[in-house]
């Protein structure tokens, strides 16, 4: 209770203090023609909107809380050598409160290019926004318009799925946006091959879960009959570390369903998909001949309609089997008794 | 028959072929147990444990596929020595299932039960030999076909069903394990913890078999290679009844 009081009695002293501060500083930033000429010539624009702050997550910060070392007039001197460098320079201001977050990037792709030295590689700030900041996924959709800011084509095959119609025309909220897959501030290589072969899990996370899938009439049976065979259980061996090295990369998910452009196997769309299979299979295997795709039982447990000769050899050894074993076992006990018998 | 009649306790019952190829077999069966469980159980720790030891899944089938194809040959080879040996009219075929088994079984199971006192005489191999030999060559050409099928996926698919390859598989994997099952049960009781042999039968592996064994256990055969011990021998069975 206390807490929430001192609360709430702290922002308007703290919004002073920060109006005061960003009065001085808008004493010059507000200018809109503020700029200072970089090392290679190029021109940086200086000017503030106060307008962007109003809408801003930040807007009871101070100026200087992410402009560190700014808080003299004037400012000490610091030397870029162009616009991009300059833009990369603020990366790193978010740190000294999202630590947690800054350190999940330090493992992103992103994170990979910038220590390359590419000044263009995303930062905090080109995914967030800066003085305009505000929450990432209100609404839910804006994750794969930032993402689209930079990756145009893939958002727009992302927007063709059977995921991105859904979240853009009927703003549902179960499909997975970019982040739900590639995650958001550690973003993994998707060319990884560790991250490749734990796909089915990733795409396990909503296609196993009874309750969600439920709700749209699909199958959570797609993971367990995935392991079970013969690609499956490969990947599944491949995404726990157990490869060695040479290994191929098997049908995963994405090979049969597509990566971004995933569409739907049922309804409509169905005939194309399956009339499709043969050449999905030729993909890796190219002498795949028009009976080859029924190898694959779609995802079905075997049953004497769709696949009978699958169900009856399993049905076979489920008698079978008990009956050997059960008869050799009852054969040992009576050897065993007989033997006791006769001492 | 070129066992001697001498001053020996023991017979010589198995030849070398016959002792490398169980040898080969063993060996093999082990192999193929060993890289082709962690495939069926693909989600236990001890499969994924395997599988890391000898250096990933593609390894693992490397090793199958190998170990398989040598089984092919081995099986291949015995089956062509068996049909040569009945050409050329030098083998008895002496693992060839007849009526007797099945009177053997029904009198042995009788003996077990102490409905009857009598015990089946057998000769050179008994029911329970014949029906594991049985066992493991018809499961072994289970194994073979469905193998090569699900090594060959294309190639079979292309004149048969899509199908054939999930039925191959289902049964590959439920022969193995029922293979595996009769070995571990009830051959390793037969050869390790029957209170006969207890704890270890090593004929298969020597050759050798005690004379009294011989005697006790394959009364018809040895009454064959000793024909002056014939009547005992056979005498000595019609006085089990007496036995209690």
């Amino acid at each position: 209770m206390l807490a929430t009081v001192m609360a709430s009695v702290v922002p308007p002293a703290n919004t002073a203090a920060m109006a005061e501060e960003s009065d001085s500083c808008l004493s010059c930033h507000g200018d809109e023609k503020l700029t200072v000429t970089l090392e290679n010539g190029e021109e940086a624009p200086l000017f503030m909107n106060k307008d962007l702050l109003a809408g801003s997550v930040h807007k009871a910060l101070r100026c200087t809380d992410c402009h560190v070392g700014l808080d003299e007039v004037p400012h000490p001197e610091r030397h870029y050598k162009n616009l991009a460098h300059f833009r990369a320079s603020f990366g790193e201001a978010c740190k000294t409160c999202h630590f947690e977050n800054y350190t999940k990037t330090l493992d992103s792709v992103h994170y990979g290019l910038q220590a390359r030295g590419d000044v263009y590689a995303p930062t905090c700030v080109k995914c967030h926004g800066s003085h305009d900041i505000a929450r990432p996924a209100e609404p839910r959709s804006r994750i794969s318009r930032t993402c689209a800011s930079c990756h145009e084509q893939i958002s727009q095959a992302y927007a063709r799925s059977v995921h991105g119609k859904a979240l853009l025309t009927q703003q549902n909220q179960d499909v997975p946006v970019c982040t739900d897959c590639h995650r958001s501030h550690d973003i993994a290589d998707p060319k990884n091959k560790a991250w490749l072969m734990g796909t089915p899990a990733l795409c396990g996370k909503c296609h196993a879960d009874e309750k969600l899938m439920s709700k749209y009439g699909l199958s959570t049976n797609v993971l367990a009959t995935y392991l079970a065979d013969f690609h499956g259980t490969t990947a599944s061996f491949g995404s726990k570390g157990e490869t060695s090295g040479n290994e191929r990369v098997v049908a995963l998910c994405v090979d049969c369903h597509g990566i971004h452009d995933i569409g739907k196997v049922t309804g409509p769309d169905a005939p194309a998909f399956r009339a499709n299979l043969v050449k999905t299979c030729q993909k890796c295997h190219p002498g795949a001949s028009q009976n080859f795709p029924a190898a694959w039982m779609s995802h079905y447990q075997p049953s004497l309609h769709r696949t009978p000769l699958v169900f009856l050899v399993k049905l076979f050894y489920a008698f079978i089997v008990p009956f050997t074993v059960g008869g050799l076992i009852l054969q040992i006990l009576l050897h065993l008794w007989r033997a006791v018998v006769n001492r | 028959m070129t066992q001697k009649k001498v001053d020996t306790d023991y017979v010589v019952r198995f030849g070398r072929r016959d002792r490398m190829d169980h040898v080969l077999v063993t060996v093999l069966f082990s192999v193929l147990v060993i890289t082709g469980f962690p495939q069926k159980f693909h989600d236990v720790a001890l499969a994924r444990a395997i599988v890391s030891a000898l250096g990933g899944i593609a390894q693992v089938r490397l090793f199958h596929r190998i170990a398989g194809v040598l089984v092919s040959g081995l099986t291949l080879a015995h089956l062509v020595t068996v049909l040569a040996g009945v050409i050329t009219g030098r083998s008895s075929l002496s693992m060839m299932l007849s009526g007797k088994d099945f009177r053997d079984a029904a009198t042995t199971l009788r003996y077990y039960l102490r409905v009857s006192e009598v015990r089946a005489r057998f000769d050179r191999f008994d029911y329970k030999q014949k029906f594991e030999y049985w066992g493991l060559v018809l499961g072994s050409l289970v194994m073979i076909t469905t193998g090569f099928v699900l090594l060959f996926p294309i190639a079979a698919t292309h004149f048969l069903p899509g199908q054939i390859i999930p039925a191959a598989k289902v049964a590959h994997s439920n022969e193995g394990l029922m293979g595996f099952l009769v070995v571990v049960i009830w051959h390793l009781y037969n050869a390790h913890f029957a209170p006969e042999v207890f704890p270890f039968d090593k004929s298969i592996f020597t050759g050798k078999i005690s004379r009294a064994r011989m005697r006790h256990e394959h009364p018809l055969e040895y009454a064959r290679m000793f024909p002056e011990e014939a009547a005992d021998v056979l005498r000595d069975r019609e006085e089990d009844p007496a036995r209690k």
